[in-house]
């Protein structure tokens, strides 16, 4: 294992670690938000599965969050058991998605977008529609999920932990499914359809299943949502809801796990910070920086980052980069991260390639 | 019947307007490949500026020409400063781009004019003509005859002038156009100001209605999205007749089918749309491509 592996595990393990101990002492609001940032973390993490992986936009993701919302509010309120309402939060909207998308996917590239835009725009009469199910326009408020007595913890610490081991689990769960075969698949998708087909990978089959598995995604977070909030409104459904998760996502970075959290940050904090001067300022600032993104750094921060450090490490002396696993001749990253196990032979070790025109080591 | 007959006429006045905004789209999909979804933001920037001048004192006639006249210039002025950044390029980065576009004319449009609702002027009288013992209202034969004149300027241009022919070579194929000696950038930035100048005309016609606000436009682009899709994305006319159909199908399923009403009417058109692209996935007037390797 070279120290570039080691960083991979090491990593999201001190992240979780810092994660794990911030609630102790932050105060309830900040563990609110930062339970928010987990919650929409999950729900970015399947919009960059579908739009990010499979390269496919869908403007709808709000509207699979809000069906999740809704099904854990209901079940709640109708005394079902905790994992019965998660799965249902889960599991039905990505019937819906697989519903819609098995059609839909036979549209050309761009139509599929506009397609998309439908499910929040008809979602949101709906909801308001049926009341007895919804709570209509004022929405559904519960009561759930205190900490059980005896742990020392207060409510917010443990929805906090709640969300923070779900959150882990689903991101474990995406690293598995999007660096496998069918990660592999949404990558030759989106590069060139064509192509996919004559290797024998069907493009509508995997954009159903990418659609499926952003809509499974989504309608977690909406459970994750009403975990936090305690609350499912028509609001959540929201079109707007799903063109900010997209910009935060392309401000995060497509196409990278770290992206969708970093898009979560960005979607909970953008509004708090930039929203307490002027409500429209969100706007502005969401915008321009998505523009700027797409301009200089089109893989987004967590690309950006990524970049960052790959230079710092081909500056490093031919006798640390053997450990780092770098190889100063790929050159800057590209913001799409390497599919680990694509098709060809293993790239040469670095070690072997060392001295091969690359810079000497200093004495 | 005759209640029907009003029905129609004022989903054909509402399908107009959809159909304005959706050859705008039409428009911006044959130059440069791409699906503009700020394209209604842009109709709400060029609308306030109409309301701007008129509040100024300006006649509203003179104010609406101008605000088609600033809505040139800003069509141009993104094509030329972000959008020609993304063309040719992946498609689903340009379609971030515009959505990008969509939020940041948004914010700017609430930043400038606010996001208090603000009466807009018709440019038609109210009132009502009765043709064979039907009541007509004035202002939806009005808009349906000034998108039936729009479309056969549009025609003109496009059949009948030199411009218009180079418009149409450089969508057919920009390579080849540029070879011939076009200049393809320029003629692209043309065809983003004719589409914004279409949109800067749709608000204009559905601000009275709506009133003038940021998100007058939204469910407006949603329908013309509908309509252009629908059409077939490349066909003007197929936009036109698209944007009417949808236009006189809502309105007559939110009048007559009890369980739409007014909620639920636009779905009636998204949920033809996807049902009718199931079996045309190209669209009632759109051309099948062959995907080449």
């Amino acid at each position: 294992m070279n120290a570039a592996r080691a960083l991979k595990v090491a990593l999201p393990l001190g992240v979780l670690v810092v994660l794990a101990i911030v609630p102790l002492s932050a105060t309830p609001y900040t563990n609110y938000q930062l339970s928010l940032v987990g919650t929409f973390a999950v729900a970015i993490l399947g919009l960059n599965i579908v739009s990010g992986y499979a390269g496919q936009i869908s403007l709808g993701q709000s509207a699979f969050m809000g069906v999740g919302a809704y099904a854990a509010a209901f079940g709640v309120a109708h005394g079902w058991p905790v994992v019965l309402s998660f799965v249902v939060a889960a599991l039905l909207p990505a019937a819906i998605g697989a519903l819609v998308a098995i059609p839909a996917v036979r549209l050309r590239g761009n139509a599929l977008a506009v397609v998309t835009i439908i499910l929040p725009i008809i979602a949101v009469p709906l909801a308001k529609r049926y009341a007895g199910v919804t709570g209509g326009s004022e929405g559904r408020s519960v009561d759930w999920a205190h900490v059980p007595s005896g742990t020392g913890l207060e409510d917010d610490q443990w929805r906090y932990y709640l969300v923070l081991v779900i959150a882990a689990v689903l991101f474990l769960l995406g690293r598995n499914i999007l660096s496998g075969r069918i990660g592999r698949a949404f990558a030759i998708v989106r590069t060139n359809e064509a192509v996919a087909s004559a290797m024998g990978i069907s493009a509508h089959r995997y954009k159903v299943v990418a659609f499926t598995i952003a809509a499974c995604y989504g309608g977690a977070a909406g459970f994750l949502y009403v975990l936090v909030v305690q609350f499912a409104s028509p609001d959540l459904l929201n079109f707007q809801v799903a063109i900010n998760m997209l910009a935060a996502l392309v401000i995060g970075g497509f196409a990278n796990l770290w992206g969708a959290v970093i898009a979560g940050l960005f979607y909970v904090y953008v509004p708090v910070v930039a929203g307490a001067v002027d409500p429209s300022r969100t706007n502005i600032f969401y915008g321009a920086v998505v523009l700027v993104v797409l301009f200089i750094v089109p893989g987004g921060v967590s690309g950006g980052i990524v970049r960052l450090v790959r230079a710092l490490l081909a500056r490093l002396p031919d006798r640390y980069r053997r450990f780092t696993g770098v190889d100063p001749q790929a050159g800057p990253a590209s913001p799409v991260p390497p599919q680990p196990d694509a098709s060809g032979p293993e790239p040469t070790p670095p070690s072997l390639r060392a001295g091969a025109g690359s810079r000497k080591e200093p004495q | 019947m005759q209640h029907a007959i009003q029905q129609i006429v004022d989903g054909l006045a509402a399908g107009s307007i959809y159909g304005a905004l959706a050859l705008a789209l039409v428009l911006v999909y044959r130059a440069t490949g791409m699906i503009n979804f700020a394209q209604g933001l842009l109709a709400v920037a060029s609308t306030y500026i109409a309301w701007s001048v008129w509040r100024a004192g300006s006649p509203l006639i003179a104010a609406v020409v101008l605000a088609v006249a600033a809505a040139l210039v800003l069509g141009a002025f993104t094509e030329r400063v972000v959008i020609r950044r993304f063309e040719g390029g992946p498609p689903h980065t340009a379609v971030v781009a515009t959505i990008a576009l969509l939020i940041l004319i948004n914010g700017l449009t609430g930043s400038i004019w606010g996001y208090v609702s603000q009466p807009f002027p018709s440019l038609f009288p109210s009132g009502t003509v009765t043709v064979g013992g039907v009541v007509l209202a004035i202002p939806s034969l009005a808009t349906t005859g000034v998108l039936i004149v729009v479309v056969v300027l549009l025609q003109l241009l496009f059949l009948r002038t030199r411009l218009g022919l180079a418009l149409r070579a450089v969508a057919d194929n920009a390579d080849s156009s540029a070879l011939s000696g076009l200049n393809v950038g320029r003629l692209l930035m043309v065809g983003w100001a004719l589409a914004a100048a279409l949109g800067a005309l749709a608000g204009v016609l559905i601000a009275p209605k709506v009133y003038l606000d940021p998100t007058m436009m939204d469910t407006i682009l949603v329908y013309a999205l509908a309509a252009a899709v629908l059409g077939g994305l490349d066909s003007p006319l197929g936009a036109v007749v698209a944007a009417w159909i949808i236009g006189v199908t809502e309105n007559l399923a939110g009048t007559y089918i009890p369980y739409v009403r007014d909620d639920l009417k636009i779905g009636v058109p998204l949920v033809a749309m996807f049902v009718i692209l199931l079996t045309r996935p190209q669209g009632l007037f759109g051309r099948r491509k062959a995907a080449r390797v």
